[in-house]
């Protein structure tokens, strides 16, 4: 059984399914990259995780969430408070935005600590210091009085994993946790996320729209397309082999080292939000392979090798 | 390319020296701070080429396209455009120049006003400059930009909000070609969409750039897509060029270019990058420490990195500033 | 462009159990003061001395006053001095400070020091204040009322018009208008004052209200609109006088007032609701 099990996961926000039976699996000292546009479903999928979904008006519909073997989905308010921060994290988007600007850091953090695991003031803050001096911030005892606006925006985000570890959890869902970052800084977070999970055995999803992201961090990958999974795989194979036309154009997005001039072409069309879902298969209307059975029927979540991918017409893997 | 010496009516645009300051009050009483946005820049664009100028937040890269446009006065130096001077120009020839030069912006969201329709935003460049066609050619006008960028002619009276973001970049960039321009400075055109959309969007830009015999300014911050599109790479840190690369495959021979490249991960699990782990951050723009910029960040600094500040210099077409460059 | 816009709002607005009757009300209100001549029973100064402070009775439904005139057809012929003076003063206040706040966020630096002080200066009095001092130098009258009601509210729009247009200025469309060439009046005219127009409209309306009660208010010390022309505002001065006597002299005029600064108001909310702009307006 996987530390993290998540199995057909359906949610609704009004009479909207913006998630369409998601599935995936992870285990300890794993990283598994969540890859998909705007409007995948991503980010629904880390609020479903974390049961954040009433925040947003939403709930799940279907399916189940099991954290290392007992039930996620039926969990009272309560029960998840003590989950959250305890044995599972999430650090956002936007560290402007995540960390209260009218807090000093060192405090954030320390209150962490002080909730789940009962460290007394003066324990707390020097588990956080060396919290910071682990995410290699320079004076670390510092930084610690500063408040959120005296600091980059890279600083911040190490803060913000600071407080995601301050309560020593198994699983962190990291939702684009570079995205509002410099390229460099990015490079270097995601990093020190990738030693995080070898060194302390952490379990890490990885929400992101960046395959270099992906390719550079993840053992495995799942990916979203319209609320549903268009391929799940281990990384070497979704890259070498992708079996779903999405994942394919996908990857062909991003210009690679030497690629020539003009042969970037992109998927056409629109993403499409919610409620604009097509029939069937919702990615056919981009496809250059849809048939006319696309339109008419789902296609189920099949399994292929080491993955699973939902097309019609992936019988036979392809190569790059 | 680095070379003051170069005759700068040869280029399409010759930047001479060009430096922007803009100043703030800390507080009531505080003493009045500079920002140098940008600081000595030299660079000459040859028509018919993609130039990349690359760099994180900070670098001033967009201040930089802002002063070769003249949507901001520069402090000091000049931009040339085929020899003229653009600070020398009245208002009234700088707006028919405009004509040559042109911009598209980054974020699609907000570059268009909401209540323009597309063919109110297709035609406002023409009415500006006071080239709106007849009455009867108007929608014939209006639907050939919108072929041209290969927007669907229904679209025409939709509004902004009806659009995504990649059908409204689309309708920037017929805005930014409707006066046929020589120049089109593109300021991180793609950074706001999807993947998808964005390659998409690559892909018209150079389709057009061959159709239309465009020069392109391309900034951004993807080094991996400055290296496809662009010809040549301008690196900028803190508002200096620090690297000028001559051809997108030149390997990099400035710390700092080596880093950006490092940074930016291949879509192929086989070629994961080395990420060394670095201590400092970006210094504060405000307070430049002498020396290299750079210094507080490079692996190989050493004391005279931190007290003097290494020039920009050239070597054939390749352009760098560094006291221990990489080969 | 800009119209589309908000009469899609106005119809929305429409929808609502409030916007609805009180726009009823309003154009009741407005179509009455147009009317005034045709739809008053009397003239609003035939005097009758032997029929002063009547009750309200069937020959005239809301009594009588301190002369004998008809309180009603004083109301009605009332509602179109108050309405117009208002409207008007509000008018030019609007006007005048949309230019003084365009003038101000467009060109920035000592102009929009300049401008701000001195709206500023008016901003920190209140609108009484302010339009007594004018009254008190321009003497009492219904041109010396809507010029001080004018000023009087001119530092609210100048500041509303300003903080919009400076919160529209760094926009990147406007970015783009100027690098296509657009020359100053352009990029005003075409660009900043359609997209600050919306509150401001919505503003004057709200103040249109507020300005039917600083007009009562002059009236009412005798500084407003002189006798014999009718002005809710002196109506309810001389009915103070005779409260117990004949109280239908000042409910009258008063639930006139009432009526018609609610009714303005809750349209006005409910354009504000329906434009959602609620947060624009507390921009100031």
């Amino acid at each position: 059984m996987a530390f993290l099990d998540v199995h057909d996961l359906s949610v609704g926000i009004g009479t909207l399914q913006p998630l369409d039976r998601i599935s995936f699996a992870l285990d300890k000292g794993q990283i598994l990259g969540l890859v998909g546009e705007s409007g995948s479903g991503k980010s629904l999928t880390a609020m479903g995780l974390m049961g954040l979904l009433p925040l947003i008006g939403g709930r799940v519909t279907g399916g189940s969430i099991r954290l290392d073997g007992s039930e996620l989905t039926d969990l009272a308010e309560p029960a998840y408070r003590a989950l959250r921060g305890r044995r599972m994290a999430l650090i956002s988007q936007n560290p402007m935005t995540s960390l209260d600007p009218m807090v000093r850091v060192g405090e954030q953090v320390d209150q962490v600590s002080r909730m789940h695991l009962g460290l007394s003031g003066a324990a707390a803050r020097s588990r956080s210091i060396d919290l910071l001096t682990q995410l290699r911030i320079p004076e670390a005892a510092t930084v610690h009085r500063q408040y959120p606006h005296q600091m980059s925006g890279g600083m911040k985000q190490r803060v913000v994993i600071a407080m995601a570890l301050a309560g020593d959890p198994e699983l962190i869902i990291a939702d684009e946790p570079t995205t509002a970052l410099d390229v460099t800084i990015q490079a270097q977070i995601i990093q020190i996320l990738v030693d995080l999970v070898r060194s302390r055995g952490l379990a890490l999803v990885l929400i992101t729209h960046d395959m270099g992201v992906v390719a550079q961090a993840c053992d495995r990958v799942v990916v979203l397309y319209a609320g549903r999974v268009a391929e799940a795989n281990v990384v070497a194979d979704i890259f070498a082999r992708p079996a779903h036309p999405y994942t394919r154009s996908l990857i062909e997005c991003i210009p690679r080292d030497g690629q020539a001039p003009g042969s970037l072409k992109g998927i056409p069309g629109i993403v499409p939000s919610v409620g604009n879902y097509a029939a069937g298969c919702r990615f056919h209307p981009r496809c250059a392979l849809a048939q006319a059975v696309c339109q008419q029927q789902v296609p189920p979540l099949q399994t292929q090798g080491q993955g699973q991918v939902a097309c019609h017409f992936s019988a036979a893997p392809s190569d790059g | 390319m680095a070379d003051t010496h170069v005759d700068p009516s040869a280029s399409l645009v010759a930047l001479r020296s060009l430096t922007r300051r803009f100043t703030s009050r800390a507080s009531l009483f505080g003493r009045k701070r500079t920002l140098t946005a940008v600081s000595d820049v030299t660079l000459d664009i040859a028509r018919g080429t993609v130039t990349g100028v690359v760099g994180e937040s900070g670098c001033g890269k967009s201040t930089l396209a802002r002063l070769v446009l003249r949507l901001l006065e520069v402090s000091s130096g000049s931009v040339l455009f085929e020899g003229k001077d653009l600070a020398s120009l009245s208002g009234a020839a700088m707006r028919t120049l405009r004509r040559r030069m042109q911009m598209v912006f980054q974020d699609p969201y907000s570059s268009i006003d909401p209540r323009y329709s597309v063919r109110a935003a297709l035609l406002e460049p023409l009415q500006v400059q006071g080239l709106r066609p007849p009455p009867a050619e108007e929608r014939a006008r209006v639907e050939q930009l919108m072929a041209m960028v290969g927007l669907n002619p229904s679209l025409v009276d939709s509004y902004p909000h009806q659009l995504s973001g990649g059908q409204k970049q689309r309708v920037g960039i017929a805005r930014a070609l409707a006066l046929h321009p020589d120049l089109v400075v593109l300021d991180e055109p793609t950074a706001s969409l999807d993947v998808s959309i964005q390659a998409q969007t690559i892909a018209l830009l150079e389709q057009l750039r061959q159709d239309l015999g465009l020069t392109y300014l391309f900034i951004s911050h993807d080094l991996s897509l400055v290296r496809y599109f662009c010809d040549r790479i301008v690196v900028m840190y803190l508002g200096r060029v620090v690297e000028i690369l001559p051809t997108a495959h030149t390997p990099p021979r400035h710390p700092y270019t080596r880093a950006l490249m490092d940074s930016s991960f291949e879509p192929d699990p086989q070629r994961r990058r080395v990420v060394t782990l670095m201590q400092g951050e970006l210094p504060d723009a405000f307070e430049l420490p002498a020396g290299c910029a750079y210094a507080a960040r490079c692996p190989g600094a050493t004391a005279l990195c931190r007290q003097e500040r290494p020039e920009l210099s050239s070597d054939g077409a390749h352009a760098l500033a560094c006291h221990h460059p990489l080969m | 462009m800009t119209g589309r816009i908000r009469t899609s709002a106005l119809w929305r607005a429409l929808r609502t159990w409030r916007g609805a009757l009180s726009l009823g009300c309003l154009m009741l209100v407005a179509l009455v003061a147009v009317l005034a001549p045709w739809v008053a029973p009397y003239a609003y100064d035939i005097q009758n001395l032997s029929a002063t402070n009547q009750a309200p009775s069937q020959a005239h439904w809301l009594g009588t006053d301190e002369f004998g005139r008809d309180v009603l057809s004083r109301i009605i012929h009332g509602a179109r001095t108050s309405l117009s003076v208002a409207m008007a003063a509000i008018g030019v206040s609007v006007l005048m400070g949309m230019c003084l706040g365009a003038a101000a966020a467009y060109f920035g630096g000592a102009l929009d020091r300049a401008i701000s002080a001195v709206v500023d200066l008016t901003w920190s009095f209140p609108e009484v204040l302010i339009a007594l001092i004018f009254v008190a130098i321009l003497g009492p009258g219904l041109y010396s009322t809507m010029i001080a009601i004018s000023i009087a509210y001119l530092a609210q729009f100048s500041r509303l018009t300003r903080a919009q247009i400076l919160a529209i200025k760094g926009e990147t469309y406007v970015e783009a208008a100027t690098s296509l060439g657009g020359g100053h009046l352009h990029i005003v005219f075409r660009h900043l004052l359609p997209n600050a127009l919306t509150p401001v409209i919505v503003a004057g309306m709200l103040a249109t209200g507020d300005a039917i009660i600083l007009e009562a208010t002059l009236g009412f010390f005798g500084l407003g609109v002189q006798p014999p022309k009718p002005s809710w505002g002196a109506m309810m001065a001389s009915g103070t006088a005779q409260i117990f006597l004949a109280p239908w002299t000042i409910i009258g005029p008063g639930a006139a007032i009432a009526l018609a600064v609610l009714s303005i108001n809750q349209f006005g909310d409910a354009l504000i609701e329906a434009l959602d702009i609620r947060s624009r307006l507390r921009e100031t």
